[in-house]
C-alpha cells in the first residue's frame, strides 16, 4: 500500500496537487479575493460488495472537506458544468451503514451550524462523475452573479428565518398528533382483541389494562419488591446476640479503623509531596 | 512580562496529552516528548502520582490480630486527637516547624562564640550621659533622645552575666525565623540610684548597646549587626546578630541588656506611679497648680520587663519541659497566631504570651500535662474564646501579699490585663483592646470550626493564612502617620505621650479605635488595626522616626444587617443624652420628627443603593476622624469599593446593579402570578420556576427594560417582530430570561417522546395566545419556548412535563423488562427543567441571607470572562464556587463586601486541590457530616470518570452536572495560574496606602499567549460598552430613553460575536481553541492545538480543513493554515476587522 502510494506520488508531475489514493483534489476558494484555497477530495462513491447504499453506485460523487460557507446550492452550481445533477446532499459525516432518511421537521430539529462537511452528489449520468474527477479548479463558491452570504448578512437572514410562523407550527403539530392518536387507537384496539385470547401454545397475555391489573414490568418495580423482602429479613435478624457476633463486630470496627488509617496515611503522603505542611 | 511566558509554556505543555491528570504548576516542561508518546497509556493505566487512590487492603491485612502497640495507638488517637488524620497532620506540621538537632548544634556553637566575644568588649571610662563624644564615628545611639538633657553618668563594662532566655531553650521556637534572646546583665557600677526616672535607664541601655555594636560589627564572625526594638517598644532597642555565610538566615541572636537583679525597687514601678516627670519631659510642671503627676504605667512596665527575664524563663521551663504535649501545643499556637498575623509588630499577641497562657491554664488545672498538643491548642482557644481579659484580668500570682496592687488598678491603666507570677507586671501591657478582641474573635471562629467536625479543619485552622485584606470586608489606611501627632493634641493625650515616650502612633491608637467603634455601632462586627512592624536599621544610622513606621491600617468586619439602614437614631431631644449625641456627631446630628411622633436627634447618611449603603462606614469614618481627631479626608484612604466599578451598569455610577436585578425579579414574580392565574389552559400550571442567572442575582450586567426605536429596525409586522437592519450597527443585546413552567401530570399526556414534544409545542402556542388575549402581552411561540415581552423585560417560558425525562430514559430489554437508562437527551432535559430551577431558587435564597453574594458572584464571573475563559465554565459552576465562599467561609466569616469576596474567590480557585477533592456546596445545609464523608469516598472511587472540576450540591451528589462539559484540565489549570497571579497583585494594590492605582489591571487578559488574534469591529459588538475598559463612545444601539409606541418583539439573543464563535468552533474546533470575552471583547484569541498539528496519515473522517502534502515521499495531512486564516475573515465578514497571525508555530 505504502509502496504504491509512493510510486503514485513519484509519478505525479510537479504541478499536480497531491491527493490521497483514489481521490482527486479540486481546489476551492470562497471568491476571487482569497489567496489560498481549500481542497475538495472527490472520488466515485463505492461500497463494499454486498452492502446496500442509499446512493446509486457509479452515478454518485463522494466529496470530502466541503468548507462551511459552501452550501448545497453553490456546490450544485459548481458541479453542474460536469453534467446534469439529480441531487446534492451535505452531511457532517460520511454515512457508513444504510440508514433510511426520515424527513425531519424544521420546527423540532433546527439545522445545525455547518462546519466542514462531506457531500454526496448524484449525477443523472455516470459520465458526470468522471467529468467531476477531472475538474481542475479552483472553484469559486461566491461569484458576482451568485453571491453567497456570510458574516453579518448571513446572521441577519438567519435571524429573520428563525422568527417562527405559529400557524405553520400549529398545522404541523395537529397533523402529527392526529396520526399519533390514530396509531395509538389502532394499537389499543389490537391489544383489546388479544386480551384473554390464548396463543397457539395456550399462554394468555396479561396486561395492565385487563380486569385484574398486574405489576408493571419495570426495573424500578422489581427493585422495590427486592428491597421490601430484604427489609423483612433484617427485621427478623438478631444483632450482637451471640458472642461471635460481638467479636466479629469488634473486628469489623478495627478493620474500619485500619482502612481509615491507611487512607489517611496516603493523604498525608500526598500532602507532604506537595509541600503542604509548610505553614508559610 | 515573565509570567506570560510561563503561562504560554504551560499551555503548550498541557496540550501535549494530559487527560484528567493535571501536573503541578511548574513542572513538566522537560517531559514533553515523553508525554506525547504516553498519551494512550495515561488513559489506560492508573493515573499518575498526585492523585488519591481508593485504598485496597487484603482481607488478611484488615482482619489480622492487632498488636498491643497498634491498639494503644488507636486508643490514644481516639482519646487525645480528633481523628487519626488530624493526628498525622499535626505530627507532620510539627516536624516541619521544629528545629532539627543538627541546626541546634550549629546555633549552640554560634551562641558560644557570641558569648566569648561579648565578654571581651573593652570598657570605657565614665562620662556624663549628655556627653557622647566618646562614641566612635561609625555608630549612632539607637534611641530618640528627646529631651536630650538628662542627668547621670555612663561607662561601659563587659556584662556581668550572659544568659540565654526565651523560647529557644524551651524548645518551643518555630521555624522559619528562629530568634535567640540573650540577656546581658549590666554590671551594677554602670547604674546609679534613681536611674528609673526620666528614661535614664533606657539612655544607658542604648549607649551600652551602641558601644557593643561598634565592637561586634568589626568581628568577621557576624554577617550582619543591626539594631531593632524589643517587642516594638521604641525606648528599648536590642542588638541583632546574624552569623556570616550560609547560616545567615538560620538564626538571629538578639541581645537585650538588663539591670542587675534587685536593682529597681518594684514598689516604685507600680502602674499608678509616675517615673517621667512633666517638668523634665515637657519643660513645665503639670497645670502649675500642684496636681499630681500623671502615672506612667507603660514606662514602668518596660523597666519591669527587663528585670524579670530570667524568672519568666524559669517558670516556663519548670512547667513546659516536663511535658512534650505542652510544647507541641505552644508550637501549634504560635503557628495559629502567625497565620492570623496576630503575633507580629508592636503590641502583638506574641508566642511568649501564649506560652504564659498555657502556664496559667496548667496552674488552674484546665490543661493537664498528659494532654496532646492538639488538646492544648483546643483548651487555649476555648479559654480565649470565652474569657474577656479586657474586663476580667487574670493573674499567675498566687501570693496574697497585701502590698501587691489590685487587679482593678491594672484595669485602670491597661486595656488587657494578664499579671505574671510577681503580681506586679502586666504581660499584656502593650496589647490593645482591639487586638485582644481580634484574638478572641479568631479563637471563637476556630472553636466553631473544630466543633463542626469538618474534614479539612486542620488545613483551615493552621495552614490557611489570613492576611488583613482577605479577612476584613473593608480596610482603611491612615497616611501619612504624622497627622496622628496633631490628633494626639486634639484628643488631649499628653499624659499618654509622656508615658509612651513620644510615640504618638501608639498613644493615639486606643482612643481612635474606641471612637470609630462607637461611631460605627451596629454596622460593625469587629474593628482591628495593623500593628506597626518592628523596624531594623543599620548601626550607623539614626533610629527610624515614628512617622516612618509605615501606615496604620484598620480592618472593618461589617455586620450585613446593620448596613441596610441610613439612619443613626439618637435619643429624644429633651433627654440629657441628646447633648452627648450632638457633641459626638457634630454638625451631622439634626433634630428629626419620626412617624411615631417622637422628636429625636438623628444622623442621616446619603445612600440610595446597596453599594452606597455598604460604603456608609466610609462616610462615618471620615466624618468622625475629621471632627474629633483633626485627621482630614485626604489622609484617610478607604478601600471598600474600588472593584464595584467593574460590575456597574453602563450609565450608573451609584449602584452595583442589585437594585436593577431586583426590578427584573419583581417583574418575573408578576409574570409568574399571571401564569398561575391563566384561564383556559387544558391543564393547570403546577409550578413556575426561574432558571436564569438574573433570577438568582448573578447576571454580571443586569437587564434593563428594552424600548426599541422602530426606525432602527426592520419591522416584520405579520409576526409582530423586529429584525436587525443591515445598514445599522448591531442592535442592543437582549437576552430572554428563562422560566420553566411545569404543567400538571395527566393521563392525557402521550407516552412517547416525539409526541410529548408536539404536545408541548401546542401548549407553547396556547400559552402565547392566552397571555396575549387575557393580559395583552406581546408573545411569540416556537416549538420549544414562548417569548413574552413584559414591562420591557423579555421572558422565555419553557413548558415542561414532569415525566418527560423518564420517558426519554426508558429502554426496553429483549425480555420486555422496562429499565431506566440515562441518555444525553434525558440528562439535558433533567438539568434544564429540574436541577437548574432548584439551583436558581437556592441561590436566590442565599442572596436574601447574604446581600453581598450577588456582588461577589458577578465580580468573579466578570473576571473569569475578562480572562477570556468564560466559555470553559458554565454560569452555574461559577455561581456555585461563589456560593461556597458564603456557605463554607472557614476560616473567615462570610464576606460582606464584593471586594473581600472576590479576593477569597481568587484564593479558593488558586489553592483548591480539584484533583483530590470535590467542592461541596452545602446549599440550605442539607448534607449531614456523614453524607459528606460518603460523598468524598465515592468521589475517590470514581475519580477517573468524573470531570476535572467536581462541584457537589445536595441536589447533585454524584455527577457534578454543571461541570460535565468543561472546563478541560488545561483551561482549569490556566484559570488557576491566572488567579494565583492576580491575587497577590490585587492585594498589593489594595493595601497600597497611596491608592490602588489602576484596579482594572488584573482584569486585562494576557494577549501574547495566543497564536492568532481576530480583531472585531465594535460596530457589530452589541455589548461593546460592557468592556473592562469601557470605550468613551460607542454606537447607538437603537434604544429609546422613554417608552416608545412600538410594542413589537425586540431582537432577541442576536450577538454577532457569539454567532461567529459558534461557527468557528464548529468548523475548526479540532484544530484550535477560541477565547473571547462576551462582555464587549474586541478580540478573539486563537490557540492552535499542537496535537492536531502533527502530520497525520490520510483518513476520510478527519479531513476537515486539512490538506494532503507529500512529506519525504509520504502523503500526510496537515492543517491548511493559510486557507483557514482566510476563512476566519470570510466567515465573519463585516464583523472581523483584521486577522493577525502572531506566531509561526504551524510551520510544522
Amino acid at each position: 500500500m505504502v509502496a504504491r502510494r509512493r510510486k503514485r506520488a513519484a509519478r505525479d508531475p510537479e504541478d499536480r496537487i497531491p491527493s490521497p489514493l483514489g481521490y482527486a483534489a479540486i481546489p476551492i476558494k470562497f471568491s476571487e479575493k482569497q489567496q489560498a484555497s481549500h481542497y475538495l477530495y472527490v472520488r466515485a462513491h463505492s461500497v463494499r460488495q454486498g452492502t446496500k447504499s442509499t446512493w446509486p453506485q457509479k452515478r454518485t460523487l463522494f466529496v470530502l472537506n466541503v468548507p462551511p460557507y459552501c452550501t448545497e446550492e453553490s456546490l450544485s452550481r459548481l458541479l453542474s458544468s460536469c453534467g446534469p445533477l439529480q441531487s446534492v446532499e451535505l452531511q457532517e459525516k460520511p454515512d457508513l451503514a444504510d440508514s433510511p432518511k426520515e424527513s425531519r421537521s424544521k420546527f423540532f430539529h433546527p439545522k445545525p451550524v455547518p462546519g466542514f462537511r462531506v457531500g454526496y452528489v448524484v449525477f443523472q449520468k455516470p459520465s458526470g462523475v468522471s467529468a467531476a474527477l477531472a475538474l481542475q479548479g479552483p472553484l469559486l463558491v461566491s461569484t458576482e452573479s451568485h453571491p453567497v452570504k456570510t458574516g453579518i448578512h448571513k446572521w441577519i437572514s438567519d435571524y429573520a428565518d428563525s422568527v417562527p410562523d405559529p400557524e405553520a407550527l400549529r398545522v404541523e403539530v395537529d397533523t402529527f398528533m392526529e396520526a399519533y392518536d390514530q396509531k395509538i387507537a389502532e394499537e389499543e384496539a389490537k391489544a383489546k382483541e388479544e386480551e384473554g385470547v390464548p396463543d397457539e401454545e395456550g399462554w394468555v397475555k396479561v396486561t395492565r389494562r385487563g380486569r385484574r391489573p398486574v405489576l408493571p414490568r419495570t426495573e424500578a418495580a422489581s427493585l422495590r419488591v427486592l428491597e421490601r423482602e430484604r427489609r423483612k429479613r433484617t427485621r427478623k435478624e438478631l444483632l450482637n446476640f451471640y458472642a461471635w457476633q460481638h467479636r466479629e463486630s469488634k473486628m469489623e470496627h478495627l478493620a474500619q479503623l485500619r482502612k481509615k488509617f491507611e487512607e489517611d496515611k496516603q493523604r498525608i503522603e500526598l500532602l507532604r509531596a506537595q509541600r503542604k505542611f509548610r505553614p508559610y | 512580562m515573565m509570567h506570560n511566558i510561563i503561562v504560554k509554556e504551560l499551555i503548550v505543555t498541557f496540550f501535549l496529552g494530559i487527560t484528567v491528570v493535571m501536573e503541578p504548576a511548574l513542572e513538566g516542561t522537560g517531559k514533553e516528548g515523553k508525554k506525547v508518546s504516553s498519551r494512550k497509556r495515561t488513559l489506560a493505566e492508573p493515573p499518575a502520582k498526585g492523585l488519591l487512590q481508593p485504598v485496597k487492603l487484603s482481607r488478611a491485612e484488615l482482619y489480622k490480630e492487632p498488636t498491643n502497640e497498634e491498639l494503644n495507638r488507636l486508643r490514644e488517637t481516639e482519646s487525645l486527637f480528633h481523628s487519626s488524620l488530624l493526628r498525622l497532620q499535626v505530627e507532620e506540621l510539627l516536624k516541619e516547624v521544629r528545629l532539627s538537632e543538627k541546626k541546634k548544634d550549629r546555633i549552640d556553637a554560634f551562641l558560644r562564640e557570641v558569648n566569648q566575644r561579648v565578654v571581651r568588649v573593652p570598657s570605657v571610662p565614665e562620662t556624663e550621659l549628655t556627653d557622647q563624644a566618646w562614641l566612635p564615628a561609625g555608630v549612632r545611639v539607637p534611641l530618640h533622645q528627646v529631651p536630650y538633657a538628662v542627668k547621670g553618668c555612663f561607662r561601659f563594662l563587659p556584662p556581668a552575666q550572659v544568659t540565654v532566655v526565651g523560647s529557644y531553650l524551651l524548645g518551643t521556637c518555630i521555624r522559619p525565623d528562629i530568634n535567640v534572646d540573650v540577656a546581658l546583665t549590666m554590671p551594677r557600677e554602670i547604674l546609679q540610684d534613681k536611674d528609673g526616672l526620666n528614661q535614664r535607664y533606657f539612655r544607658k541601655r542604648a549607649l551600652y548597646l551602641a558601644h557593643l555594636a561598634h565592637h561586634l560589627a568589626k568581628d568577621p564572625l557576624f554577617g550582619s549587626v543591626c539594631f531593632s526594638y524589643t517587642n516594638g517598644c521604641h525606648l528599648k532597642p536590642s542588638l541583632l546578630l546574624r552569623p556570616r555565610g550560609k547560616d545567615e538566615c538560620l538564626v538571629t541572636v538578639r541581645l537585650h541588656p538588663c539591670p542587675p537583679p534587685d536593682f529597681f525597687r518594684p514598689c516604685r514601678l507600680l502602674p499608678t506611679k509616675n517615673n517621667v516627670r512633666s517638668a523634665w519631659y515637657r519643660g513645665q510642671s503639670p497645670a502649675g497648680d500642684g496636681s499630681p503627676e500623671p502615672p506612667t504605667p507603660h514606662y514602668n512596665t518596660w523597666v519591669l520587663q527587663d528585670t524579670v527575664l530570667e524568672s519568666h524563663l524559669q517558670l516556663l521551663s519548670t512547667i513546659l519541659s516536663s511535658a512534650q504535649g505542652l510544647k507541641d501545643g505552644v508550637a501549634l499556637l504560635k503557628v495559629w497566631l502567625q497565620q492570623r498575623e496576630l503575633d507580629k509588630g508592636r503590641g502583638g499577641f506574641t508566642g511568649f504570651l501564649v506560652s504564659m497562657l498555657v502556664v496559667f491554664l496548667v496552674s488552674t488545672r484546665k490543661i493537664h500535662t498528659t494532654m496532646s498538643g492538639y488538646q492544648v491548642l483546643r483548651s487555649v482557644l476555648q479559654f480565649l474564646a470565652t474569657t474577656d481579659l479586657t474586663v476580667n484580668g487574670i493573674s499567675l500570682c498566687r501570693s496574697s501579699d497585701p502590698s501587691l496592687p489590685a487587679l482593678a488598678d491594672f484595669h485602670q491603666a491597661f486595656s488587657v490585663v494578664f499579671l505574671d507570677s510577681s503580681g506586679r507586671l502586666n504581660l499584656c501591657a502593650d496589647v490593645t483592646a482591639s487586638t485582644y478582641h481580634q484574638v478572641q474573635h479568631e479563637a471563637r471562629l476556630s472553636m466553631m470550626l473544630l466543633d463542626s467536625r469538618a474534614d479539612d479543619g486542620f488545613q483551615l485552622l493552621l495552614m490557611t493564612p489570613k492576611p488583613m485584606i482577605r479577612a476584613f470586608d473593608h480596610v482603611l489606611h491612615l497616611y501619612p502617620l504624622s497627622r496622628l501627632q496633631a490628633a494626639c493634641h486634639r484628643l488631649k493625650l499628653w499624659p499618654e505621650l509622656q508615658d509612651n515616650g513620644g510615640d504618638y502612633v501608639s498613644a493615639a491608637l486606643g482612643p481612635l479605635t474606641t471612637l470609630l467603634e462607637q461611631g460605627l455601632g451596629a454596622r460593625l462586627n469587629l474593628l482591628a488595626h495593623s500593628r506597626s512592624p518592628v523596624p531594623e536599621w543599620d548601626i550607623s544610622q539614626d533610629p527610624p522616626k515614628h512617622k516612618d513606621s509605615g501606615t496604620l491600617t484598620l480592618g472593618l468586619l461589617l455586620r450585613p444587617e446593620g448596613l441596610t439602614s441610613v439612619l443613626e437614631l439618637g435619643p429624644e431631644a429633651d433627654q440629657p443624652e441628646a447633648a452627648k449625641f450632638r457633641q459626638f456627631w457634630g454638625s451631622r446630628s439634626e433634630l428629626r420628627r419620626f412617624q411615631d411622633g417622637a422628636i429625636r436627634e438623628a444622623v442621616v447618611w446619603e445612600a440610595a443603593s446597596m453599594s452606597q449603603k455598604r460604603l456608609i462606614p466610609h462616610q462615618v469614618v471620615t466624618h468622625l476622624l475629621a471632627l474629633h481627631a483633626d485627621i482630614p479626608e485626604t489622609c484617610v484612604h478607604y478601600v471598600g469599593g474600588p472593584l464595584d466599578a467593574l460590575i456597574q451598569g453602563l450609565k450608573e455610577t451609584s449602584s452595583t446593579g442589585e437594585e436593577a436585578l431586583a426590578v427584573a425579579v419583581r417583574c418575573y414574580d408578576d409574570l409568574s402570578r399571571l401564569l398561575w392565574g391563566l384561564e383556559g389552559l387544558p391543564l393547570t400550571v403546577s409550578a413556575v420556576q426561574g432558571a436564569h442567572p438574573v433570577l438568582r442575582y448573578t447576571e454580571v450586567f443586569p437587564p434593563t427594560p428594552v424600548r426599541p426605536a422602530s426606525s432602527f429596525y426592520e419591522p416584520l409586522r405579520e409576526r409582530s417582530s423586529l429584525l436587525p437592519r443591515l445598514n445599522k450597527p448591531c442592535p442592543a443585546y437582549v437576552e430572554p430570561m428563562t422560566v420553566v413552567c411545569h404543567l400538571e401530570g395527566s393521563g392525557q399526556w402521550p407516552q412517547d417522546a416525539e409526541a410529548v414534544q408536539r404536545v408541548r409545542a401546542a401548549f407553547q402556542l396556547r400559552l402565547a395566545e392566552l397571555l396575549t388575549q387575557q393580559h395583552g402581552l406581546q408573545c411569540r411561540a416556537t416549538a420549544t419556548h414562548t417569548d413574552v415581552l413584559k414591562d420591557g423585560f423579555v421572558f422565555r417560558i419553557h413548558v415542561a412535563y414532569q415525566r418527560e425525562p423518564q420517558i426519554l430514559k426508558e429502554v426496553q430489554s429483549p425480555e420486555g423488562m422496562i429499565s431506566l437508562r440515562d441518555t444525553p437527551a434525558s440528562l439535558r432535559l433533567e438539568r434544564d427543567t429540574r436541577q437548574l430551577p432548584l439551583l436558581t431558587s437556592a441561590l436566590h435564597g442565599l442572596q436574601q441571607q447574604h446581600p453581598a453574594f450577588s456582588g461577589v458572584a458577578r465580580l468573579a464571573k466578570r473576571w473569569v470572562r475578562a480572562q477570556l475563559l468564560g466559555e470553559g465554565f458554565t454560569d452555574e459552576s461559577l455561581d456555585l464556587v461563589a456560593a461556597a465562599l458564603f456557605l463554607h467561609p472557614e476560616p473567615f466569616t462570610p464576606p460582606s463586601s464584593p471586594q473581600v469576596g472576590f479576593l477569597r474567590f481568587l484564593f479558593l480557585v488558586s489553592t483548591f486541590d480539584w484533583k483530590n477533592n470535590p467542592l461541596i456546596v452545602n446549599l440550605n445545609n442539607e448534607l449531614t457530616v456523614e453524607e459528606q464523608v460518603e460523598i468524598r469516598s465515592g468521589f475517590l472511587a470514581a475519580r477517573a470518570q468524573l470531570p476535572v472540576m467536581v462541584i457537589v450540591t445536595p441536589q447533585d451528589r454524584k455527577n457534578s452536572v454543571w461541570t460535565q462539559n468543561g472546563p478541560s484540565a488545561q483551561i482549569l489549570q490556566q484559570l488557576v495560574i491566572l488567579a494565583a497571579e492576580a491575587l497577590p497583585m490585587l492585594e498589593k494594590q489594595l493595601m497600597d496606602p497611596w491608592g490602588p492605582g489602576d484596579i482594572r489591571t488584573v482584569f486585562r487578559p494576557p494577549l501574547d499567549i495566543y497564536d492568532v488574534l481576530i480583531r472585531l469591529s465594535p460596530r457589530h459588538i452589541p455589548r461593546h460598552r460592557q468592556a473592562v475598559d469601557s470605550p468613551a463612545a460607542s454606537f447607538c444601539r437603537g434604544l429609546l430613553s422613554q417608552p416608545g409606541p412600538s410594542s413589537l418583539m425586540p431582537v432577541l439573543g442576536y450577538d454577532p460575536p457569539q454567532l461567529y464563535l459558534t461557527q468557528l468552533r464548529e468548523a475548526f474546533g479540532d484544530l484550535a481553541l477560541f477565547f473571547y470575552d462576551q462582555h464587549g471583547g474586541e478580540v478573539i484569541g486563537v490557540l492552535w492545538k499542537p496535537t492536531s498539528f502533527q502530520p497525520q496519515p490520510f483518513k476520510a473522517s478527519s479531513t476537515k480543513g486539512r490538506m494532503v502534502m507529500s512529506r519525504g515521499g509520504e502523503l500526510v495531512m496537515v492543517p491548511n493554515v493559510e486557507a483557514i486564516l482566510e476563512d476566519f475573515a470570510v466567515l465573519g465578514e463585516g464583523l472581523v476587522q483584521t486577522v493577525e497571525a502572531r506566531s509561526e508555530r504551524w510551520t510544522v
